[in-house]
């Protein structure tokens, strides 16, 4: 018989392991069960067909294409979100008049659904009648963010613009639980600010930053919403992510079984890099 | 200590349990979130549930609804309740439904350009619904395999809105027509001279988008002549279709095989490149669709654009376009004037509990009271009689009436329908906008396309 203590743990516990089984693992093993089935929307039948779908998948030019475009553009935004988000927080870490209404300021992005701010982006950056091309043109600017050759760049400074603050506060926190003794100290012995922050209080946040870096690199990966409302992973596929690939080959397509198997495979493909993370967090 | 905790986790464990379950109770009752459109079904009519697009369209349904479940429904014996997914998601919220055999809704929101898919979870109404009263290219587009498979609610196609001062300004002004014929000279290889809109071929077309365009005339009125769509988006390929159809193309050859490889097809793609790449539109085209040409259109910065039927009365309000109000008309499109047209429509659930209930709304919505209270609140009805009757309503009601009759086509309608038009959006897109080689593209299409339907 559990004892009184196990016996707690394990009834607090099941709201959360009943959640996480009807939330994660019904729907992966769902998906798992989908990803071997011949099933589409236009059948009414499916068919058990192995690993046809995972082969078929694995042969298409336009899957590996979204992959190494989600790849770079993971790669990209993260590094980029991670050196502002910390340049920031830097600044951030002291006093100054209207720290906390510039820090509410900071923090608005990231309040907005993704989905939304595309659409803002979209009516801001309008050519005929958006806010941004009025102040552009008044400042003598003649720029066209959506020209095919900038449109890839632009995406990537806009998801910059909305989740450096994610990774600022994440950081900033991380920041606060240091100890104000060791920049101190650094300083009664002649280092200098940036000698300090380099060599003493990075360090010391580097699980911080792996923690932001983790979660930022697993959420641009899944990026949908704002590519998704301004360019459709267009023009062709040049800016196509995996998510849109799935989409559209789920509820567009109606291909079913192959996007559940695409989605497998991605799943997969991030699970391998979790112990990497988990190990790094643990020698930290 | 140690009793009462665990006490106190079970009733905490229960009470989180019971919110969570009645969260997904209410959650189940509200089809994930839906309105629904009508008052509580009485007990003494059976209820007939249909799914429809949350926005204009669905505003103008709620008032044919509320007429049929005071009036006939009583007679029916029916009450129907309207169904609104998110406008975005309608498709995607269905198609979850449908490959479940749901029947959750008796009604299905279908288009032409997806009826393909949803053909295997529709009844047909072949002999159970009239529609006699109805533009026969808008029952065409909703009929797969020779079974009609639903009720065509709104008509769909594209007009070329110009600028008619412009235009007129064109047609009257000598040193107009002196540089019009200049600038044709230089991009087409020969003069033209200005025509009316309703003539135009396509090189009137391209060397009407050059006069208007800044690059080609620092003195144009307009900094672009045309707003292209050049969005990876299915419904920018249907608009690409109209120059294809127009020059004497199509998708499929006699034999049923694709054809975009033809010299029309071609032809279309040159007509695009030449324009984009000749900065006669916009270069922020290449993630253009309805609204940004509207924009364009609205804030005087195109002279003209192939654009949906839709956006005549928004364009002619002085409230909502105050600078180009008055100043819109509308032509065929150019070449063989042919105008995609596709209809939204509602079809019967294979699945539905109420069958008979809903045939019955079904010969309701055919009937010309039906469809005159769906135009009178903004719908777009494909029949003729109720077009011309309301145009006091909408302008261009009747002209809808006149070019859906007189020039309209439909694509092929069947299971790959949609999967047709993504392959297209994706691979013309890039060609369109100078990303890829437009032979290559219509190449890597065709082959595409025929893998698709061998299948």
């Amino acid at each position: 018989m559990l004892s009184s203590d196990k016996a707690a743990k394990w009834i607090l516990s099941a709201p959360l392991l009943l959640f996480y089984v009807l939330m994660v693992l019904f729907p992966a093993g769902y998906a798992v069960y989908l990803s071997v089935h011949d099933i589409s929307l236009g059948r009414t039948t499916s068919d058990f067909n192995g690993l046809a779908n995972y082969w078929k998948i694995l042969r298409d030019g336009n899957f590996w294409h979204s992959i190494g475009f989600t790849l770079k553009y993971t790669v990209i935004v993260t590094a980029a979100e991670l050196v502002l988000g910390c340049l920031l927080a830097l600044l951030f870490d002291r006093a100054f008049p209207g720290k906390r209404v510039l820090l509410s300021a900071v923090l608005l992005p990231i309040m907005v659904a993704p989905s939304l701010m595309g659409v803002m982006y979209r009516l801001l950056l309008n050519e005929h009648n958006g806010v941004a091309t009025y102040v552009f043109s008044k400042l003598g600017l003649e720029i066209n963010l959506f020209d095919p050759d900038v449109v890839v760049p632009l995406l990537i400074v806009l998801d910059v613009i909305q989740w450096v603050p994610f990774t600022f506060l994440i950081m900033y926190s991380g920041l606060q639980s240091v100890d104000k003794g060791l920049a101190e100290a650094a300083a009664v012995d002649g280092a200098s600010y940036a000698r300090t922050m380099l060599q003493i209080i990075l360090p010391v946040i580097t699980p911080i930053i792996f923690i932001a870096a983790f979660l930022r690199g697993i959420d641009a990966f899944r990026t949908f919403d704002v590519i998704y409302v301004l360019t459709n992973g267009g023009p062709g596929n040049v800016s196509k992510t995996a998510s849109i690939f799935i989409y559209e080959m789920a509820f567009k397509s109606g291909n079913i079984g192959t996007a559940a198997a695409s989605s497998v495979i991605i799943a997969l493909f991030l699970l391998a890099l979790i112990p990497f993370f988990i190990r790094r967090l643990g020698n930290a | 200590m140690g009793r009462s905790f665990l006490t106190r986790g079970l009733l905490f464990s229960l009470a989180l349990f019971l919110v969570l379950a009645g969260c997904a109770q209410s959650g189940g009752k509200g089809n994930g979130g839906s309105e629904n459109g009508g008052a509580e079904p009485s007990g003494e009519r059976s209820k007939v549930s249909m799914v429809y697009w949350p926005g204009p369209e669905s505003d103008a349904m709620q008032k044919v609804i509320d007429a049929y479940n005071a009036g006939q429904g009583k007679t029916d014996g029916v009450e129907v309740e309207m169904v609104l997914l998110s406008r975005d998601g309608t498709y995607e919220r269905e198609a979850a439904m449908m490959s479940s055999n749901s029947d959750e809704v008796d009604m299905y929101f279908t288009a032409s350009y997806i009826i393909g898919q949803h053909a295997p979870y529709l009844d047909s109404l072949n002999g159970k619904v009239k529609f006699d009263n109805y533009l026969p290219s808008s029952v065409d587009s909703l009929t797969v395999g020779g079974e009609t498979l639903a009720v065509p609610m709104d008509v769909s196609n594209h007009f070329l809105f110009y600028r008619k001062d412009l235009i007129d300004q064109l047609l009257s002004d000598a040193a107009w027509q002196a540089k019009y014929k200049e600038i044709s000279q230089r991009v087409l290889g020969r003069e033209l001279a200005p025509k009316d809109p309703a003539e135009w071929n396509w090189d009137d077309f391209v060397a009407a988008a050059a006069f208007f365009s800044k690059e080609y005339n620092a003195d144009s009125p307009t900094k672009y002549g045309t707003a292209l769509q050049l969005k990876n988006l299915i419904f920018n390929v249907m608009i690409w279709d109209d120059v294809l159809y127009s020059n004497g193309g199509g998708w499929l050859d006699n034999q049923g095989a694709p054809q975009f490889t033809s010299d029309a097809a071609k032809k279309a793609m040159d007509i695009y490149r030449t324009i984009y790449e000749g900065k006669m539109t916009s270069p922020n085209a290449s993630v253009a669709e309805y609204p940004e040409t509207q924009a364009a259109l609205q804030s005087g910065g195109a002279a003209f654009a192939i654009q949906w039927g839709a956006a005549y009365n928004e364009l002619n309000d002085p409230e909502r376009s105050p600078d180009v109000a008055g100043k819109i008309a509308v032509a065929p499109i150019p070449g063989d004037h042919k105008t995609h047209v596709h209809s939204l429509g509602v079809g019967l659930n294979k699945y539905a509990k109420n069958k008979e209930g809903a045939l019955k709304w079904m010969n309701y919505l055919t009937t010309a009271e039906a469809m005159n209270i769906y135009a009178q609140n903004g719908g777009i009805p494909p029949i003729a009689e109720v077009l011309n009757a309301n145009a006091d309503k909408n302008a261009v009601l009747p002209l809808i009436a006149e070019h859906v009759d007189k020039y309209g086509y439909s694509v092929p309608i069947m299971a790959e329908t949609q999967q047709i038009l993504i392959v297209l959006a994706e691979k013309l897109s890039a060609a369109w906008v100078g990303q890829a080689d437009t032979e290559s593209a219509l190449a890597e299409a065709q082959e595409q396309i025929s893998n698709l339907l061998k299948k």
